[in-house]
């Protein structure tokens, strides 16, 4: 990557290169099991069926999956270099069922100049179904050097 | 009773590897009228984990596996020893199963209840986590409402690494469902 994450050569809505990925039951399960987060609204099939989850009786994916891809947008962008995630803020607006793709973006919304290394910017985060229906919204704050 | 699902079983024995995934109580069903509810927790008690979460090598693998994670900064040491973190460092996500495992002994099981719904979270990031760290957890009852009829609650925690630095500050919440003893009255010749 030639592009510079310097703070001070980003620009104002400058996009974020894109995260796409399915989530499966298979890909639930793994990271149910990697995060120590069994909730059978996740992990299990036959529970979500029986109990008919969300009215459609599927596992939905982990709101902690969806924020660690939606983080993985920021730390692929900058964390080579140097660049370091400060804070989130996140609201997850509408479940991923097991079967969805997700697809992770975000945009620089303002920028914050601030003493040596403590300058950062806003980014804009958002996460989409593959129907283009969002599913997450929110905001991480991004130190760059 | 309900229990997991051999299905859920099965796809979770695949993935298990680490020493703390194998020992670790899975299913969220068993103990769940333990768990503290959300109508008895009160604002601004104050607790310390009963755990300490020791970070392996393993741990950190396990996460970056289970989050498809392809950044070289968390899986690739000799790259990360060229970029100005030094080292390999966990992604600052991997307070997810930091969290879990510290909150699955005594205080905290609310997060493990069956059919709680992520409504989103609120977390800021300080050291980060690397291999050798030993996390702990101080949290406070924060905050609890209704909205729409349904039922959230936050807590707010800082995780600390073994030198006594500031890891992470994170405004936890999830949306309880109503526990059996209160919807008991609703159902028809139901046992008081």
């Amino acid at each position: 990557m030639s592009e510079s994450i310097k703070f001070d050569d980003v620009e104002l809505d400058y996009e974020l290169p894109t995260l796409e990925r399915e989530i499966s039951q298979e890909v639930i399960s793994m990271f149910g099991t990697g995060s120590l987060d069994f909730n059978p609204i996740h992990m299990d099939p036959v529970w979500a069926r029986n109990v008919g989850l969300f009215m459609v009786g599927k596992t939905i994916g982990h709101g902690q999956l969806t924020i660690a891809l939606l983080t993985q947008v920021i730390t692929n962008w900058c964390y080579k270099e140097g660049g370091k995630l400060k804070a989130i803020d996140i609201k997850l607006i509408w479940p991923l069922f097991s079967g969805d793709t997700v697809t992770c973006g975000g945009k620089i919304v303002a920028k914050h100049p601030r003493q040596i290394e403590m300058s950062f910017v806003d980014i804009e985060l958002y996460a989409d179904n593959q129907q283009q229906k969002r599913v997450a919204v929110g905001k991480a704050q991004v130190y760059l050097p | 009773m309900v229990r997991l699902s051999d299905e859920a079983r099965e796809l979770i024995e695949k993935f298990q590897k680490t020493a703390k995934q194998k020992e670790f109580q899975f299913d969220f069903f068993v103990d769940q009228t333990k768990y503290e509810k959300w109508e008895d927790v009160v604002i601004g008690t104050e607790g310390v984990g009963e755990r300490t979460f020791v970070v392996k090598k393993e741990d950190i693998e396990s996460y970056v596996e289970c989050t498809m994670e392809e950044n070289p900064v968390f899986k690739d040491e000799e790259f990360a020893k060229e970029t100005p973190w030094g080292g390999l460092i966990a992604p600052p996500m991997f307070i997810t199963p930091v969290v879990f495992w510290i909150a699955s002994a005594g205080a905290g099981s609310w997060i493990r209840t069956p059919g709680a719904i992520n409504p989103g979270q609120k977390i800021e990031f300080y050291e980060p986590i690397r291999e050798g760290d030993e996390i702990t957890i101080k949290s406070q009852a924060y905050d609890k409402y209704l909205k729409r009829g349904k039922r959230y609650l936050t807590y707010y925690s800082e995780l600390i690494n073994q030198r006594g630095e500031l890891v992470a500050k994170w405004w936890g919440t999830l949306i309880l469902p109503y526990s059996k003893d209160e919807e008991k009255h609703k159902i028809k010749g139901g046992k008081k």
